[in-house]
């Protein structure tokens, strides 16, 4: 039933730093498949963000392409691609996820102000997603308010709110105590597995790894397993 | 929430910092709407029909010299004239003064400067005729009467700084409803006993029959005296004073100049307030583009952040500046030195175009940036 969501081939990408190039990613072909729970690992500068981004749609690969649903995103322009990564992806950082003025539902609320949904539409959006990450009687907390797990899991209810395809998180417990962590990655688990998301997520840590369905390294750019 | 609520809470994320901008747009566009204001009284003297029809006559040198008394035959028999008095300006010191009087003393010929002065209410007839017969009465502007409490009757000294002789005059009545209620008028007969009969008077001040008649006047008299001994310059009373205004030229440059230093120094400090209110955002503009903030809709977050910010300043400074000049007296808080002190909608619009002008600026860099830089250099800049 999976048909793969992201397909890349032969991707690379090369920063040029005056006279050095420096490769990120090394000719990478991977397929990611619809609802997979995907850890992405591997020591740091081995280009795990670099990877993630580009298949996101916040940065352009050298060479190769990157299909996410059939869409070499590459080939859009920047105005098509807001639009795109507004529809079909939600986006978790390691850190800093939140505007610090808003609340936390108006946090979620954000992505929605670019659609069409009027106010009780959104409203309903932002209090199922709110549910889904164990939040919605936080609604009225400012990010200062929250503990970093609850930060991280308000980030995670924005990224969700709009119904996207793929969820992207870069480290989303890179700064969270173990059983903060342990919240996180529950709450991306069921995205993958009650939601039917495509979580891909960047990891240092071997035991956030482990919630992943799959894991798969990166060495130098290079895949390595 | 709305993008307008979102802004508006971005706006004032730092109170302190966005009550600061906001005092300075408003403290700096009050002040220039203010020197506009001083401006525009300086040297635009107030304009009526009066103002046109009066002639001042003075002597072709320089208003210092004295004209003869005799030119009054021949101006007698000029055609389109209604009046004319001789008109000195005796610029005494007044004896409750120090240093400096703010009002000017002028000696007439009573008799002949009624029509002259036909604006004037509150002097009764019968204290014209006393004014007229008494050669060492005068009439007072009720201004001047009012700041030293002078009412009808009292005497007052002065020093004489221009001509050498003191004056001692008794009130015979007080006026208003003039264009200048501050002068005192004299008899210029008095003056010239005093003086030993030089037969000389400062000035000649005559009334033209009608607005037509008033130029065609001028050049009759300055003919009149051509190539004479005493040649004479006639003008009508508003491009005589405004003659006077151009001494205050250089405080004209003087006060533009401040006001460009004014509006250059607000831009400074509020450009890069602002900016940097902005440029310490940079990492959550690059999580909005992310989530599918496009530029565009970036651009009008922080275009509209600093335009309100500015707009609110001037709306304070300026609307302010409007309000207080609206309902003040300026003319009793400047002892006279002010008398209209309006702020007009041209003086309105210049704060707003500056206010204006600053939110674009203040916006300008923060706009460049967020256009230059990509998503994922925006997420480097605090991690
Ligand atoms: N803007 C850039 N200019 C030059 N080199 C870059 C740039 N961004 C990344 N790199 C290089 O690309 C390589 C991969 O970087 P990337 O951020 O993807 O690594 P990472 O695996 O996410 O590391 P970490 O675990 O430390 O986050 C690194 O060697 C890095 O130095
Ligand atoms: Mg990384």
């Amino acid at each position: 039933m999976s048909a793969n969501i992201v397909t890349i081939r032969n991707l690379s990408k090369i920063y040029q730093q005056g006279d050095i190039n420096v490769t990120a990613l090394d000719n990478i072909s991977l397929d990611i498949a619809s609802g997979e729970f995907l850890a992405l690992m591997g020591p740091s500068g081995s280009g795990k963000s670099t990877l993630l981004h580009i298949i996101a749609g916040i940065d352009r690969p050298t060479n190769g392409e990157c299909r996410v649903q059939d869409i070499d995103v590459a080939k859009l322009n920047e105005s098509q691609l807001a639009d795109w990564r507004n529809q079909n992806v939600g986006f978790v950082f390691q850190t800093f996820n939140l505007i610090p003025v808003l609340t936390a539902y108006e946090n979620v609320e954000l992505p929605l102000l670019l659609t069409r949904m009027n106010r009780a539409e959104r409203r309903k959006q932002v209090e199922i997603a709110l549910e889904i990450v164990g939040l919605a009687d936080r609604a009225k907390h400012l990010p200062k308010q929250l503990s970093g797990g609850q930060e991280q899991r308000v980030a995670i209810a924005r990224a969700l709110v709009t119904d996207p395809a793929l969820v992207v998180a870069d480290e989303p417990t890179g700064n969270l105590d173990s059983h903060s962590a342990q919240e996180v990655l529950g709450v991306l688990r069921t995205l993958s597995r009650d939601a039917g998301k495509t979580v891909i997520m960047v990891t240092h840590d071997p035991k956030a790894a482990a919630f992943g369905s799959r894991q798969i390294h990166l060495e130098k750019g290079e895949l390595s397993k | 929430m709305n993008l307008p609520s979102f802004i508006l809470k971005n706006a004032l994320r730092n109170k302190r910092r966005a009550l600061l901008s906001v005092l300075s747009v408003a403290m700096s566009l009050f002040l220039l709407v203010t020197l506009q204001v001083a401006l525009r009284e300086l040297t635009n003297p107030i304009n009526d029909e009066g103002s046109s029809l009066r002639i001042i006559v003075r002597n072709k040198v320089s208003l210092a010299q004295p004209l003869p008394a005799r030119q009054l035959q021949t101006i007698d028999r000029i055609p389109g004239i209604v009046a004319v008095t001789p008109f000195s300006f005796y610029g005494g010191l007044y004896k409750g003064d120090e240093k400096f009087t703010s009002f000017a003393q002028f000696a007439v010929d009573p008799q002949r400067s009624l029509p002259l002065i036909s604006d004037a209410k509150g002097v009764t007839k019968e204290q014209l005729e006393a004014w007229i017969a008494d050669r060492t009465s005068c009439i007072l502007g009720k201004m001047t009467a009012d700041r030293y409490g002078l009412k009808v009757g009292d005497r007052m000294q002065f020093t004489g700084q221009i001509y050498p002789c003191d004056l001692e005059l008794k009130i015979a009545g007080i006026y208003y409803g003039t264009a200048d209620d501050r002068n005192l008028m004299f008899h210029q007969k008095y003056l010239d006993e005093l003086l030993g009969n030089p037969g000389t008077v400062g000035t000649w001040w005559l009334l033209a029959a009608s607005i037509a008649e008033a130029p065609l006047v001028t050049d009759r008299i300055n003919k009149a005296f051509a190539n004479t001994s005493a040649e004479v310059r006639a003008e009508s009373e508003r491009a005589f004073v405004l003659g006077f205004v151009s001494m205050w030229a250089n405080i004209k440059t003087l006060i533009s100049g401040i006001s460009i230093v004014v509006v250059f120094a607000l831009i400074l400090v509020t450009v890069s307030t602002m900016s940097m209110a902005i440029r310490e955002r940079f990492r959550e503009l690059a999580i909005l583009k992310a989530i599918g903030f496009k530029r565009r809709e970036l651009f009008v977050l922080i275009l509209a952040e600093s335009f309100g910010l500015a707009m609110f300043g001037a709306l304070l400074g300026a609307g302010g500046a409007w309000a207080l000049f609206n309902n003040i007296n300026i003319q009793k808080m400047t002892n006279g030195m002010f008398l209209m002190f309006e702020v007009t909608p041209q003086m309105l619009g210049l704060a707003f175009a500056v206010a204006a002008l600053l939110g674009l600026l203040s916006a300008l860099l923060p706009m460049i940036n967020v256009a230059r830089t990509s998503v994922v250099q925006g997420l480097k800049t605090l991690d």
